[in-house]
This record gives C-alpha cells, structure tokens and sequence, in this order.
C-alpha cells in the first residue's frame, strides 16, 4: 500500500469567462495505510477533489503524487480506485455483478483465475459468490455497494477513494457497509480518503480528517484531536450543528449567542469567493462579530497552526465547544 | 423528492426478474394494449408480406394479357390491370418485398452511420469529438428530403442511389439520438468505473454504452422505417429510385397516376399500401416507446373511502387507537386525527397495501416525528393526509379529520380550501416544488391570492414578509429572483415561507433536510422550531435521520411495514425504546458517541416487500425478541395507559442472548416462547 499526496492542487471548471476554482491550492497526504476522513459542505470540492485523484477530472495546476510518483494513467486498471456514491448508478444494470467485478481484475489472468479471483473477492465483502451471476437489479443498495467495492479491490489499488459511499443508503444498511470499510481497511491495510457529509462516519471510520470549505482546506489533522479540540471557527460550527439524539439541544432559542447575522448567513458562492479568508462572511468570530478583524476581510490566512489550521486567529481562542467529553 | 408518485415499493427490495427479462416483459406488455396490439398485428401482416408476398403472386403479377389492358376494379382484377393487362393487386403484394426491404435497408444504413458518427465523440477525446458533433448538428438542420434528393443525384438514380440517399439523408437524425443517449450514458458513475478498471474506450462504448442504449433506438429506428418508406416511395415516384422492370409501390404508384381519370384504382393501391405500412411502423414504435418509456403521471387528488375495501387484501390488525381520554400534549382538540390509514396500490400479484392501518393524532403546537427505513410508508402516510397520493393508490381511513372538519366527507373543493390555507407542506428538495421559471415572490402571493382573496399587491406585500419571517436575507431583492437563484438551504426556507403564506396549523416535512448540510440543516431546523414556538403551527417530520428527529420532536412515530410499531416520547428514544425495531434502529446510526473499537451494531435482514407481509409481526424475521406467537399473530398497538404506544408481545423485554446489535443473532423461532 502506498502514500497518495495532492501537491498544491486546483481543478478549474467551465471556460475563462464564466470559470470557477472548485478545488483551490489543496496539499493533502493520504498517509500510508492511513484513512483520512474529508469533510465539508456540498459544493466544497470534496468530489472535486476526488475525481481528480482517480484522473476523472483534469487538473489545472499542481500534481498527485503516489510514492511520491505522478500516477500514471496507462492501460489496466489505475492505482487509484473509486467508489461512487450512488450504488444505482454505479453498476451497469445490463452486466451480472461478476462480469462488473472481473473487469477490474488485471489483464493477463486466465478465465478461470479470473472467476476464482471474482469468488474471492465476493467472500471478501460478504456476498455468496454463487451470485456473481446476479444483475445489480437483483440486489438491494448495501449488496451493491459492496460489489463496488469489490470491484474497487479487484484492480489490486494502493489508494481507495471512497465517495460518500453510504450517504445514499438506508440507516439500517449503512452500519454494515461501514463495518465492511473498517475490517477491509484493517485486514488489507489500504490506504484510504474517506468523503462524507457526516461528521459521525468520518469519526468511526477515520484516523486523520481533513475540513474543506469553498475549495480549500482550512484544516487537518489527527481524528481524535481535530473532533475533541477544533482549531478552525468552520470545523467548531460543522460540530456544534451535528445533530445528536442522546444530547437533545433544547428547541432553539433567542438566546442563541451568535448573532443572528450569523445565523443565517448563506453559504457563499463558490463562482465568486469572498476575499481575503473564505469564510469571513459567516464567522462567528470573525470580522462579522470582531470588526477590528479586518484582516479577516483582505488577507487569506496561512495554515501554519496547529491541525494546519488556515485562520488568523485560531490559536488566539481557547475551544469554543468540546463536544466529546 | 416531489409531489412525484411514491412509488410503492421500496428502492431497496431486489427486484426478481432479472434486466433482462424485465425488458422483455415490458415489449410483451407492449402488445397488450389495444394500439401496441394492433399496430404489431399490422407490422407482422407487412413483414409476412414482403417475406412471401412475391412466392405467391408473382406469376400474377408478371402474367401480361394485353386484351385485359387497363381494366377497372372486377372480380377477376380486384384494383384491375395495368396497361400491359397484368393484375394490379397482385403487383401491389409482391411489390411488398421491394418496398419494405429497401426502405428497412436504407434505415439500416441510416442507424449504422449515425451510430458511428453520434458515438465517435466518445472515442476521439474532446476536440475532435466536438468537431463531429458540430457537423452533425448542422446536417441535422437540412431538410431529409432535400439531402435525399441531392444524395440521389449524387449517387445516381436507380434503386442502389436511392438507399444509399435516403440512408445518408437519415443518418444525422440518428447521429443527434445516439450522442444524446450516448452522453447520458457515458455521463453515469459506471462508465466512469470502468475507465478507472482500465476498461479502454472501446470496450466501454461496445460493453456499456451501447448495449444500455439499444432500447431507444430499436424504436427509433422503428419510426424512422416508416419515414424511409415514404421517402423511398417518393423518389421511385419521382423516377430517381427503383427502375423498371423492378417495381415499388413508388414505381406503380406513378404508373397509376398516368390514368388515375379513367381508372383511380391502379393510384389507390399503391397509395394505401403506403399508408397502411408506414402507420403499421410508425404506431409500433410509438406504442412501444410509450410503453417503456415514462408514462405521464398526472397529479391529481384521489377519492378517499370511507371505510375498510371490501377486497382481497385481508384486513390489516386495526390499531388500539388513542382514547378519548388521551392526555399528554395531545391533549384537547387534535390538529390532525387519523384513525386506521390505510393506502392500496394495484400490484403485478394483486393488490398492495404499504400503509397498513395507520393511527394517530397531532395536538396543537405538538411536533411530532416519523422514523422508520426507507419502504416503510412514512411519506405515502404523508401524502395521504395531504390527499396528493396518485391515481392507482387508493386511500382508506376509518377516521381522517383535521381542525375537526372530516376530509372522507364532504366536497373536495372545501377540503382544497382548508388545506390550501391551513396546511404546509414541506418536501426534501423544493427546487422541483417551484416553478423554475417564475419569481420566488409570485409563487408565494399567488398562494394568498388564491386561498386568502387578497389583490396583487397586499399578497406581494405579504409574501416579501413572509420571505422575512424565514429569515431569507434582503426578502425584498430576493422575492424578485428565481428559484435557481436560491441556495438548496434558502429554497427550503422559502418553500417553508410559502406553508405560512396561509396561517398553518400543521406543518408536514418530508425529509426537509436531507439534501442539506449539517449547518444548513440546523438553521432549517430552527426555523422550523422558531415557527411552532411563535405560532402554536404543529408538525410532523418525517425523516430517516433519528438524531433529527429525536432533536427536533416531542414524540416519535416508528414505522415499520406500513404501520406503527411505536409510539414514544422524543426524549425517550436514545435510551428507553420498547419496541427492538425502534431500538435496533437507534443503535445501527452511529452518533458522536458510538466506541471506536468495536462493530456498529446493525439490523439483520432486510425490510419486509410490501407485497409479500408475512401473517404474524412483519418485523419477525429479524426480530432477536420473536417467539413463535409473533410469527402467527400480529400484535396490536396497545396503549400502555400514559400515550406511550407500542406494537410488540415482548415488549421492553430484553434478548437474553443477544447482545443488542451485535451482528445478525440467528434466533430459531419458537424456541423462547
Ligand atoms: N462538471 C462540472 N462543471 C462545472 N462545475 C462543476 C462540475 N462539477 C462540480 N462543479 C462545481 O464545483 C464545485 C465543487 O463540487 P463538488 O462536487 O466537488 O463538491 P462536493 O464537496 O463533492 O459537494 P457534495 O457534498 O454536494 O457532494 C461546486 O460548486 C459544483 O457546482
Ligand atoms: S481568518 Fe478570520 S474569518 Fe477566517 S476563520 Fe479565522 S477568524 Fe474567521
Ligand atoms: S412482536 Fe415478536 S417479532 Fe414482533 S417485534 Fe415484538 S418480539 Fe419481535
Ligand atoms: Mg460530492
């Protein structure tokens, strides 16, 4: 297994007039047998990013390094495998899930390998391979995700991207799909970015995470403390709106601190970025609350703090909330 | 989602047949409708005809008899004779074979040219696939005839000219299709894994693109032959196409208008030959497009029943609805009452129940929530009591009232009235709610305007304050822009601000937050909360998400299989749950909290196939608590005295064995009873 690093990386969409920057400047290491956990708001670049890594989706500036080598994208299966978020629509409805799987399986094995390999890997993600001749119509939405992962780990990959892989499956399938994620992780040692909406996920599955808000990312660092001790105001809002049963907030109050402002400040629009620190327009420590932060307003902050925490004034605050007591 | 039918069946049950007979299922199905049927008993009568046709009547047809020349209609010579006296009937059947064939092989060359061309932007890469599509696009805009015609001269007239014409000239068309289809094809995630496997260009047009779209192209190209038979007869009509002695119906039909004043017949044949081959093309593939294609869903209000159907379906295990003496926050006159709901779809096996005796009420200002997997009937509960649900499903419900007013009686306008102005509703993407290409603002003042009476302006005024109370910045700039224009959280906020055009008393969400982020979904959830707090509005959230609902609610309605299983207070939902479906399904969502190093605990099995409930507790076959009576006999959902309802012999008990959770416990049946 190997170590994939994103070296200063932008994805630009769309032509020179109406061009946006979906992924700006990102530097990420995906550790060697490591699972990095990538969070962030929709429209952030997570997928972005991710359809980049496999060589979907055309860079426009910096390179991705595997081993510290630009991947190379030849004939055969590419070293960078990806799950979809969709197990719908990820599976050719026209195809058994065994000839799905064995076209991932590298050239050069014999049909009858080829099969052997298919069985493997079915009893590797818990499916009967006695069904490799089922269509993805026969199977509900937790067998399919597993056959995609089966496929993912047919081509043999040092790095799997997974993209919000059991966002659209029900709640009571998702906890298998994840307890899936987590034994083939630990038994196979793959190295792994794990995208997700859901803060909760990434905390089960991941050893590192990564925040993403409009293009960049505003901090990273080891799982347990980026959770327990959030360095950037946007990490500490995504926390504090996790929904979370055995905590009930009381129903929302006008005694809210933060100003209402804030509150209900939208999310920006990534075709016109604000200046200066992206997130200034909904900070609750920002200028919106400080307005002597004015740098805030005019000067992106570097992520030169602890978690490389892009802000200003991350160090100079004590944790807003700690969630995990 | 949208007002879109619910369908009645959950994504997630595997489907039994297999792709591949399901579309050969849906073609069968095809020729049961009345024009499918006809249209393919006419398709087959032409093809039996151009096979045979000249086996039969060809020496009728070559036999010359000059005394009989350019005789009328008899007995003899059905449509009469040509000048040579051969009988003209018979060359209308044998032409047949000419006719069709040549007309099938120049769709033939139509569909091969324009499947190349269409999906070579695929295999050229970007620029020169842009190239391609661009010439194609400006072929399209010719007129098929005109190209025919200049193709015809360019290949020269005779029958081989004249299919190599009117294959170019129909090319383009199918070139257009085809990269359409193609594009959306290649678009999907598993064209984009399969090039991650490796699978070069090629093998991912041979093996995915093509095989997903030779559907719609069988019927196009099924129309298209009836267009080529025209226009193959137009140009043997005109003398570019087949030449004597050979002969099409084009050809005859020519020969016939030379004396169509002394004798019209020998026009009339040929003509309806045309006629009737190109329908017997056109309506096949037109039937059969409809048939696999969407049928139009119309949305429309559905006749509530009173009463249990008298049908086949047995009649679900009604509930032990709320007493009369309810306390609690229901307390007093309920916002909503429904007793006993109950919606039916027809099925391919009979009929289909996915919401199977339903009861509950909602008190005044009370929130209430809806828990359950994804096939359970929450949101066909929903559009029950909204009366959206579609046609085939029909509604049943002992009891359906709400503010007092009973919605099984009475007219249907008032009904549209009361909901109009007292009820919202709120689905999980609003974009598909609005109309795209209206002002935010008018959607919400035509609400006012409609239900409320008020002029223009007065329901403008009101909906910008409106706009307001959902806290949508600058509501006055913004009640001037699109739909499109909003943000996914700030859609839903204004869908909600459209519930409160009216002065709601109930507020039914459908999901309204799963399309959000975690911070959007807060805001819309406190909205949500700031809303009832100020207006005494009550709610009921439907949601997979337990945490949102445990957050938001005062109590939790878990639904399993269509019906009720547990009726709880929010609070007690993390930890003190009854049923071990709700509490299996409490702990298979991971939170904050759940420990690090060992599995999520998950529920074994599947959900129930609405088609196919099992006789006792549906939740039986995954149940770790299920004795032998709960395969037999369904349990009621008994009220234990303080509104706390719950659906289960062994209710709070816990599985002596079976540590919660922890994978599938392979309980035999009977065995504790
Ligand atoms: N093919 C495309 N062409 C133009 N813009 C695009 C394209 N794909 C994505 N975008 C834009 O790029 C930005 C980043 O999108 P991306 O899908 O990477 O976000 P994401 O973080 O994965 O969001 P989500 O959580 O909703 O999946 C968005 O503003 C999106 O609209
Ligand atoms: S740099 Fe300023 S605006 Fe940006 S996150 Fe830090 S405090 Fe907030
Ligand atoms: S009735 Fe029986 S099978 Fe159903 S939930 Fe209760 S214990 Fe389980
Ligand atoms: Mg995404």
């Amino acid at each position: 297994m190997s170590e994939l690093r994103f070296d200063d990386v932008s994805v630009r969409y769309g032509s020179r007039r109406r061009a946006m920057t979906a992924v700006d400047r990102v530097s990420l290491t995906v550790p060697d047998g490591a699972v990095v956990g990538l969070v962030g708001e929709s429209g952030s670049g997570k997928s972005t990013l991710a359809r980049a890594a496999v060589g979907l989706t055309p860079l426009s500036g910096g390179r991705i390094l595997l081993d510290g080598e630009p991947i190379r994208h030849g004939s055969g299966p590419r070293p960078v495998q990806m799950v979809f978020q969709d197990p719908y629509s990820s599976l050719d409805p026209r195809m058994t899930i065994g000839e799905s799987i064995a076209e991932a399986v590298p050239r050069g094995t014999g049909s009858a390998d080829r099969r052997r390999e298919v069985a493997r890997l079915l009893e590797l993600v818990e499916l009967d391979p006695a069904r490799a001749g089922a269509h993805p119509g026969q199977l509900s939405g937790g067998q399919r995700q597993r056959v995609a992962l089966a496929r993912a780990l047919a081509a043999r990959p040092a790095v799997v991207v997974a993209d919000e892989i059991t966002s659209a499956l029900d709640v009571s399938i998702q906890g298998t799909v994840l307890n899936l994620v987590r034994r083939l992780q630990r038994e196979l040692g793959t190295s792994m970015l794990f995208i997700s909406h859901n803060l909760a996920v990434v905390r089960y599955v991941a050893s590192e995470i990564a925040v993403m808000y409009l293009g960049r990312i505003v901090e990273h660092g080891p799982a347990e403390q980026v959770l327990a001790d959030p360095q950037h105001p946007y990490t500490r809002d995504l926390l504090a709106a996790v929904p979370d049963s055995a905590h009930a907030r009381p129903a929302a109050t006008a005694a809210d601190p933060a100003p209402t402002a804030v509150a209900a400040a939208e999310p920006a629009d990534p075709h016109a970025p604000p200046p200066g620190c992206r997130y200034h327009p909904r900070c609750p420590v920002g200028p919106l609350v400080h307005p002597e932060r004015e740098v805030c307003r005019t000067t992106e902050p570097t992520a030169d703090h602890r978690h490389a925490t892009a802000c200003h004034f991350a160090p100079a605050r004590a944790p807003l909330a700690r969630l995990t007591d | 989602m949208t007002i879109a039918p619910v369908p009645p069946t959950d994504a997630d049950q595997p489907a039994a047949p297999s792709r591949r007979s399901a579309a050969g299922t849906r073609w069968l199905a095809v020729l049961r409708t009345p024009v499918g049927a006809g249209a393919g008993l006419l398709l087959t009568v032409v093809l039996l005809l151009a096979v045979f046709g000249p086996v039969f009547w060809s020496d009728a047809a070559d036999t010359v008899d000059t005394t009989a020349a350019m005789q009328g209609a008899s007995g003899e010579h059905w449509v009469g004779t040509d000048a040579l006296g051969r009988d003209l009937f018979a060359r209308v059947l044998v032409a047949t074979r000419l006719s069709i064939g040549l007309a099938l092989l120049a769709t033939l060359i139509a569909v091969v040219l324009g499947l190349l061309l269409g999906t070579a932007p695929l295999l050229l890469g970007r620029r020169a696939g842009r190239l391609v599509t661009a010439a194609v696009d400006i072929a399209v805009a010719f007129p098929g005839l005109l190209l025919a015609l200049f193709f015809a001269v360019v290949f020269g007239v005779g029958a081989t000219g004249a299919v190599l014409a009117i294959g170019f000239a129909g090319a383009p068309s199918f070139a257009r299709l085809s990269h359409t289809l193609a594009a959306g094809i290649a678009d999907r995630d598993f064209v984009s894994a399969a090039r991650i496997a490796g699978v070069g260009r090629v093998r991912v047009l041979v093996r995915h693109v093509l095989p997903n779209i030779g559907e719609p192209l069988v019927v196009n190209a099924t129309i298209g032959a009836g267009g080529a038979l025209l226009a193959f007869t137009g140009l043997s009509f005109l003398g570019l196409g087949v030449q004597a002695p050979s002969y099409d119906w084009g050809r005859l039909l020519q020969d016939g208008l030379s004396g169509i004043y002394i004798h019209p017949e020998a026009a009339l044949a040929p003509g309806v030959a045309i006629v009737v081959a190109g329908l017997a093309f056109n309506l096949f593939g037109e039937a059969v497009a409809k048939g696999i294609g969407l049928t139009a869903a119309v949305n429309g209000a559905y006749p509530v029943r009173s009463g249990p159907r008298a049908d086949t379906v047995p009649a679900p295990v009604t509930d032990d609805g709320t007493p009369a003496t309810d306390p609690g926050p229901a307390a007093g006159r309920p916002v909503l009452d429904v007793q006993d709901l109950s919606v039916t779809f027809p099925g391919p096996g009979g009929l289909v129940r996915p919401v199977r005796g339903v009861s509950f009420r909602i008190g005044r200002g009370e929130a209430v929530g809806v828990v359950g997997e994804s096939g359970s009937g929450k949101s066909l509960t929903a559009l029950a009591i909204a009366r959206l649900v579609e046609q085939p499903g029909e509604v049943t419900a002992d009891r359906l009232e709400f503010q007092g007013t009973d919605l099984l009686t009475g007219s249907e306008r008032s009904h549209r009235r009361l909901l109009g102005t007292a009820f919202a509703m709120v689905f999980q993407d609003p974009m598909t709610s609005f109309n795209p290409t209206r002002r935010i603002g008018r959607q919400l003042a035509e609400v006012a305007e409609e239900h409320q009476g008020m002029n223009r302006r007065q329901a403008m005024g009101r909906a910008v304050d409106r706009l307001r109370a959902v806290r949508v910045p600058a509501a006055e700039r913004r009640a001037h822009q699109y739909p499109h224009e909003f943000s996914g959280g700030m859609r839903q906020r204004a869908m909600i601000g459209m519930g409160l055009m009216g002065e709601p008393t109930l507020i039914v969400a459908d999901e309204p937050t799963t399309a959000l982020d975690v911070t959007v979904q807060r805001q819309v959830l406190d909205l949500l909360a700031a809303v009832r707090a100020a207006d005494g509005v009550a709610l009921l959230l439907i949601s997979h998400d337990v945490a949102v609902v445990g957050q938001v609610c005062d109590r939790v309605l878990v639904m399993y299989a269509g019906r009720v299983v547990e009726d709880l207070p929010a609070a007690e939902l993390g930890t003190a749950a009854r049923h071990p479906y709700t509490r299996a399904l409490v702990a298979a969502v991971p939170d904050m909290h759940v420990d690090l190093d060992s599995p999520l605990p998950v529920i074994p099995g599947r959900p129930v196939d609405p088609a196919h409930q099992p006789p006792g507790c549906a939740y039986a076959p995954r149940c770790p608590l299920a004795s032998a009576r709960c395969t037999v006999e369904d349990p009621a959902l008994a009220d234990d005295g303080t509104g706390w309802r719950v659906a289960c012999w062994h209710a709070g008990e816990v599985a002596d064995l079976a540590v919660p959770g922890a994978a599938p416990v392979a309980v035999s049946l009977g065995e504790r009873a």
